[in-house]
This record gives C-alpha cells, structure tokens and sequence, in this order.
C-alpha cells in the first residue's frame, strides 16, 4: 500500500511540475506584454524596459522559472501586478466565493433536474413530460449571461425581491450571502439541470422498461416504492456519472455568471488576469486549480486501493 | 398558497422583463437626445448627512498608486481620495489644490516655485509640507517602475525651498506643467506611508483628501470612508463611498435601476435612453478632452518611436488614397449608427470647446464621388486590400464593420482584424497593422493630445508620422504660456497632420453618468471624473 502511495505521489508531483512548467510558457507565449499594460498609455520605451527589468521579465526564461518556483515554495505566490494586492490573500478571499456559487448551483440542479427527470419518466407521453422536456430544452438553449440579466431585470429591477450584484461572506450574513447567490446558483444550475433531467429521465425510462421493475411491480409492490427503491437507485449510477463529467462545466459556466452578478470569484479573478496580463495571478490561479485536481484524484486513487485491493495490486505490478 | 394578485404580478413582470431589457439595452437604432451638461454648481439641492454612496465602475482600476497608475478608472477613484497641487474647476480652467496659488514661473521659464497651502494633513494625521511634496515629486520622476516619468519629463530637480514652498527646475520652459500636477502627476502621498509601505503603497494609500481608503477586494469593490483629518471635512457628507466593478454596460444600467448602486459610471451609449427613461434616475454628461478614431501606418515599421521606414502598403504610399478613405466617412452616421448620436463628430485632436483650439479648423465634408475620383487618379487597381485592427469588443467591431462598408464603394476592401486591446496596444507600437483602431482619453492642456501622438518619436505615435511641419509647432507650443500664441501654434501642427492623415480622428468621446435623482451634489466636469466631495442623499 505505501508503494502505491508513493507512487502516486511521485506521479502527482510530476503532473504539479509539468502543469508549471506548461502555464509559465503558456502565458509569455500570449501576445501582449504586461510591461506595456504597467507603463500605460503615454509610456517611453525606456520606461517599459525599466518595468520589465523592475519585475525581472528581462531575464532568461529559464532563470525566472526557478525564481517563480523557489518563490511558490518559500510560500510567496507575490503581488498583483493589476493591484498591488498579495495573491495568496486574493486567492482566500476569491475562491470560497466560487466553491459557494458552484454548491448551490449543483444543489438547484439536482433538485429541479432528478426530480423534473423522474416525473417526465413516470409520466412519459403526458403533459409533463412535455413540459420537462420542454424545460430541459430551454435551459440547455438559454446562455448564461442572457438569463442572469432578464433574472436581475426580472427579480431586481421590476419585483425588486432580490438585490441585483454584490457579495457578503456567509459568515458575516447568511441572509444577506443567500439572498444575493440564489440568483447567480439559479441561473447556473438551470443548464446543468436541463442536462440532469435529460439523463435522468433517460435512465428511468431504461429502468422502468427492464425485468426487475415488472417483477417488483408484479409482486404489487406499491408504485412510489417501484420507482423509489429500484427504478431511481438503478439510474443514479447513471446520473452521478453526468454530475461528475458537468462539474468542469459548472465552474467554467460560473466564470459568466460570477462577471453577470459581480461576484468576487475565482473564474473573474482568471479571466481578468488573463486580459491584464497579470503573471502571478494567472500562475497562481492555475497552480491552486492543477494542485485541487491533482490531489483529488490522488485521494480518489487511494480510496479506490484501499477499498478494492486488485487496484493495489495492479498499481503495485511492474509488468 | 400564492394569491391571485401576487401570481399577476409575477405575470405582469414576466411580460414587461423583455421590454425593460429592450429599454435596458437601448435597442442601438434609435438617436437619443444628448442629456445636457452638468457643471459645477448646477446641483445646488441641500444634501442630508452620512449615508453609503455607491457608484459603479466600467472597470477595475489599476494599481492604487499615483506614480503608478494608468487608468481612467484609477483616476476617478483618486479624484475622492488623493489631492493635487493643481485641480480644474468647471469650466476646465487650472485652479490650485494642495497649492496656495498657481505656480509662479521664473523669466525664463526654467524655474517653477509652488507655494503649498499650509495647515494640511495626510489621512494619517501627518503634516503636508514642502519636504513631503519633494517626496512624491522626485518618486514620481525617478522612480524606475513609475508610470509618471514622460509626465515630469522637463523637471531636472526638486528642491524644498521653506517648509511652505517648492522649487521646480526644469530643463526647457514646460507650459503644460501645471495641468500634469493637476493630474496623477501633481498627487502627494504621505511620506510615512511612503516609508512603510514602499513599492506596495497601492495597496493602502494614504493622501489629503475627502475620503480615505478603506479597503478593497480585489476585482470587486473598492471602499472608502470620511476622512476626519481632511482639511475640508465639514462639507464632506457621506460617510462611505463604495466602487462596484460592473463591467458588462447592461449589468451597470439594470443596477442603477434596481438601486443596489446610486451612481453608474461611463454608462454605454446604447443603455443612456434606457436610464434617462426611467422616472427615478437622471444622466449627467462630462468628458469630451479625448478622441477616437484610427491611425493608418506612413512610417512605423519598426516600432512607434524608431526612426520612420517604408511601409509597404497603398494607403502608406499615395496620400490620395488616405484622403479617399476619409472622404469615404460620414462622421454623422458613424455618431448616429455605432453610438446613438451621443458623441461629438470632429476630425481634430483638440477639444471643441478648447481654448487652444482655433475656430479655423473645418471637417472636410463627406464626399464619395470624390473619394471614387482619389481612387481612380491614383492607379492603384481596385480593390484596394486594408487591414483594420480593432479591440475585439462589440462597439469597437461594429465601428470597424460601419467604416468597412462606408469605403467600401470608394474602392477599399477593408478587413478587419480584431485582438484583445493589449495585444493591439502591442501591435500598435510595433507597426504590424494597416489602420488601427485606437483613441486617447484627454488631457487638459493640448499638449497631452498632441505631442506622445503625432510628433516624431512619440511614444503614441503608431502611425510613424514624422513631419517638422507638426513637431515645431507643437515645441514651441509647449513653450509659450501665451494662450493665443499656442492656438495658433496647435491650429498650425493639426492641420498640416489632416493634410498627411496619419490619424483620422472620428469623434470626442463624451462620458455619461447615470444617477438616481436623490443623489445630489455630485461635480462632473470635462475630465470624466465624478467628485463626491460634496455629494449625498437630498434633503
């Protein structure tokens, strides 16, 4: 068992390293130099270079590599170029933003999206299955960034029920905090639901037509129980499957809706490091998500080996 | 179980929402009437005290620093919390701030003393004097990574004279000096916050003024709070000022109508009619220094402030096709089409309203069949390939696209090619483009316009035109502190720029501040930059 932890640690620290070296490379190939968008408009040559020089983007590749790295390590991601700001202090303010944003919109998804997918199932054919599907049409048709505004046009402007943008951390108001992402998780969990309806309803229907359903129901089992206990548990393999491979989904959709609602998040935070230019922020944005997904499959390697040994053991094998 | 009434309200809302997003969004055809201009003084309801104003911003200012900073945005928040030596009033004339009286400049026009005005305190309780503007001024112009060097570029030394004044000696007689003090240039940050903060200063800057900085997230807001140590501080009213970034322009105007912000500014020209129509909020006009339009490289082949080269294209080489291009144009639809009617057509760098800009300077009028009849003298074969390099935002596109088809009868087969606005900030400076895209915000003296853009050398000046006919007016312009002097100088310099057409200017970009009607004692002038000093909520 340590083996393959260790092995898996080592492999994950080589993808870590492989993914730095890749975003640093990625970034100064983009066309556009941040010394330029940091002098300004009126900027002499000989004041860019000078910003160059000051931020050591004059120096080999290479060298600022090991500088950007032995800095990571010593626990210092440095400072915004747009602001001023320390990164690490922009990352723990931005992130939890997004981690919220995405929890309840996967939380509206699945209620609208298993719920709506089920009933469309039991009653296929009938009015609400037309309006599921109708439903799940719509949400998968409908941008983001079009639903947020008639949202805010909508619950803002006209009924005047919820505030149009802004954030307030859970901790300091959890009715002010609600209040202000119910719209933002509603518009962003409405694709993702149109997509768990689709395929939940999908495997419900597979379900309700197979062997073991007919047996149950012919041994007159009631029919909340049929779908319950062995239609629906049999198509949640099928629907978790879906909520993993959307999940990537929904933080790129939260991008859009983070810019929409004015949300202090993660995806804004890399878009407009990306359009500035800004080095540390991109770097750091990239290294912090590589590393959560590097270590969440680690952790999933190790509890998949330690609950089935064969995994073990085929990891352990050399042939 | 939901009421009757409350399920028609739900209906009525769902039915009027594409309408209000229709009104939000200004629809684009439709020619709005031009809100009037509101100057200093226009506004003169009483305002209640305390209260949270807040105002939301196209963009993310840059860094907090005034040797630092480039953008407009920036400016606008410093405006409420970094003084200057030198302000403008209403009528965009130079009036002292952290100055006693304008500066006094020496015979020869090589020594410039500042008298400060005394009793001042920093928001962090430190005294203002001569040693502390010494401070700045020299971080200002020396320090390697400030933005501010080309801005005191004339000043050789800073010396402290008395503890009330400062002397300036400059290098060659600097007219415009004293509108760059009453920009970023002439802001004075706490030496105690110098020291402590360094490099970092934009991450808790500390001035003189209204409001001192209180906090910002990254991206997202930007706070500020009654400054008690302000000189002034009984006609400050508000107790909070807060900037929200809203950068999408429908975002911004459906805000200022639902009231989660007060003020919205730079509203988009197709979200003005939208904000106006709305019984609860008004729209003021400022701005009006700056320009856009494009630049056709003549010369710049191998980077703005190199030596002029050949460029091989046609426009480059027959100034007759330039000039068949611009005929092509009609300002007016362009102003009508791309933005409302809200801006000011012209083809001048300097402001219409300008005391610097001579009445004799005429818009060639709109002439397509003389721009056909250009075309065919110059016996280049139609169609005449153009590239356009354009930011890749929608208004920015939609120009491109108005222009493509205006000269498209002419002869021209434009292209066009669009990047994000640095990378064509780069290609800009480099020279790889045919015709550019690209504008200027505005300065208050007309050497801010004039010299980084059209002489030779200048840092702004992508087109490589090099020409002796611009660059010794506009020297001597700069040089002169008599104002007819200087009209006729710059009427001179711009007008031998029209004749090569290296810049053809479109229109004077206006800014529009949306706000809601309580909101009162607001000062908006030419610069754009909104002043909250006085505001709050009306009684």
């Amino acid at each position: 068992m340590l083996w393959f932890v260790l092995r898996r640690g080592g492999a994950a620290l080589i993808v870590l390293f492989l993914a730095s070296v890749l975003i640093f490379l990625g970034i100064r190939a983009l066309p556009g130099d941040p010394a330029l968008v940091m002098a300004g408009e009126d900027a002499t040559p000989q004041a860019v270079a000078a910003i160059r020089h000051a931020y050591g983007l004059d120096k080999p590749l290479p060298t600022q590599y090991v500088d950007y790295v032995g800095q990571v390590l010593s626990g210092n991601l440095g400072r915004s170029t747009q602001d001023q700001l320390p990164v690490g202090q922009i990352l723990v303010e931005r992130l939890p933003v997004t981690l919220e944003l995405s929890a309840l919109a996967l939380l509206v998804a699945i209620m609208i999206g298993v719920l709506s997918g089920i009933v469309a199932a039991v009653r296929r054919g009938r009015l609400a299955d037309y309006v599921a599907t109708g439903f799940g049409l719509i949400g998968l048709s409908v941008p983001h960034f079009w639903l947020g505004l008639l949202g805010i046009l909508l619950f803002s402007v006209t009924l005047h029920w919820l505030p149009a943008s802004g954030f307030i951390p859970f901790t300091q108001d959890p009715a002010g905090n609600l209040q202000r992402m119910v719209l933002p998780a509603l518009v962003l969990g409405t694709g993702f639901a149109a997509v768990l309806m689709r395929q939940t309803r999908s495997a419900m229907l597979g379900a309700l037509s197979a062997d073991y359903v007919r047996t149950a129901r012919s041994k007159g089992l009631s029919e909340t129980k049929v779908v319950g206990a062995h239609a629906l548990r049999n198509s949640l393999t099928t629907v978790i499957t879906v909520l993993g491979l959307q999940l990537g989904a929904l933080i790129s959709g939260a991008v859009v809706v983070e810019q929409i609602f004015v949300l202090p998040g993660f995806g804004k935070l890399t878009i407009d490091a990306v359009l500035t230019r800004n080095y540390p922020v991109i770097q750091a944005v990239v290294l912090v998500t590589v590393t959560g997904y590097v270590l969440v499959n680690l952790l999933v390697d190790i509890a998949y080996a330690l609950l089935n040994p064969r995994v073990r053991l085929s990891g352990g094998s050399r042939g | 179980m939901r009421s009757p009434l409350s399920f028609r309200r739900l209906v009525v809302a769902l039915a009027v929402s594409p309408l209000v997003l229709t009104a939000c969004g200004g629809g684009g055809g439709g020619s709005a009437p031009a809100p009037s201009v509101t100057g200093a003084g226009a506004d003169d309801r009483q305002v209640k005290g305390g209260g949270t104003l807040t105002v939301a911003l196209n963009a993310d200012p840059d860094a907090l620093d005034p040797s630092l900073s480039t953008t407009l945005v920036g400016r606008e928040v410093f405006v409420n919390m970094c003084e200057k030596l030198y302000d403008i009033d209403a009528t965009s004339a130079l009036v002292p701030q952290l100055a006693a009286e304008l500066p006094e400049v020496s015979e020869d026009g090589k020594t410039v003393t500042i008298k400060l005005r005394t009793g001042l305190k920093f928001n962090d309780g430190t005294t203002l004097d001569a040693a502390a503007v010494k401070k700045s001024l020299d971080r200002h112009r020396t320090w390697e990574k400030s933005s501010r060097q080309a801005d005191l570029a004339a000043v050789e030394e800073v010396t402290v004279v008395d503890p009330e004044t400062v002397s300036l000696a400059l290098s060659r007689p600097f007219t415009p000096l004293t509108a760059q003090l009453a920009d970023r240039a002439g802001m004075i940050m706490s030496p105690k916050a110098l020291d402590s903060e360094g490099d970092n200063f934009g991450a808790g800057p500390v001035c003189v003024g209204p409001f001192k900085f209180a906090g910002r997230t990254s991206g997202s807001e930007i706070r500020l709070e009654r400054a008690p140590d302000y000189y002034d501080a009984a006609k400050v009213k508000l107790d909070k000022l807060t900037y929200k970034i809203i950068v999408d322009p429908n975002v911004r105007a459906a805000n200022l109508k639902s009231g989660d912000v007060q003020v919205a500014d730079q509203l988009a020209t197709t979200t003005v009619a939208g904000v106006q129509a709305d019984p609860n909020l008004g729209v003021v006009s400022g701005g009006g220094l700056g320009f856009y339009g494009f630049t056709i490289n003549v010369g710049n082949a191998k980077g703005a402030t190199e030596k002029p080269g050949k460029v091989d294209t046609a426009l480059a080489g027959d100034p007759r096709l330039r000039e068949a291009f611009e005929l092509s144009l009609d300002r007016d639809v362009i102003n009508k089409t791309v933005y409302n009617g809200l801006y000011e057509p012209d083809c001048f760098p300097l402001p219409l309203k300008s005391p610097y800009r001579s009445p004799d300077l005429k818009c060639p009028p709109h002439d397509p069949a003389k721009a056909k009849q250009l075309v065919t003298e110059s016996g280049v074969k139609t169609p005449i390939p153009v590239t356009l390099l354009s930011p890749n935002d929608a208004t920015n596109q939609r120009l491109a696209q108005v222009i493509q088809q205006m000269v498209k009868d002419a002869g021209f087969a434009v292209t066009v090619q669009t990047a994000e606005f640095v990378t064509t900030l780069e290609q800009g400076r480099e020279g790889k483009f045919d015709a550019f895209l690209n504008g200027w915000s505005g300065r208050v003296d007309p050497d801010g316009n004039v010299t980084n853009l059209i002489t030779s050398g200048g840092t702004n000046n992508f087109g490589g035109m090099s020409d002796p006919g611009i660059d010794d007016p506009i020297k001597e312009a700069a040089a002169t502190g008599d104002v007819n002097e200087r009209r006729d100088l710059y009427a001179k310099a711009v007008q031998r720029a029209a004749e090569i057409r290296s810049v053809i200017y479109l229109y004077h970009n206006k800014y529009y501040l949306g706000m809601n009607k309580n909101v009162a004692g607001v000062k908006y002038y030419e610069d754009g930059l909104p002043r909250f000093t006085t505001a709050g909520l009306a009684q």
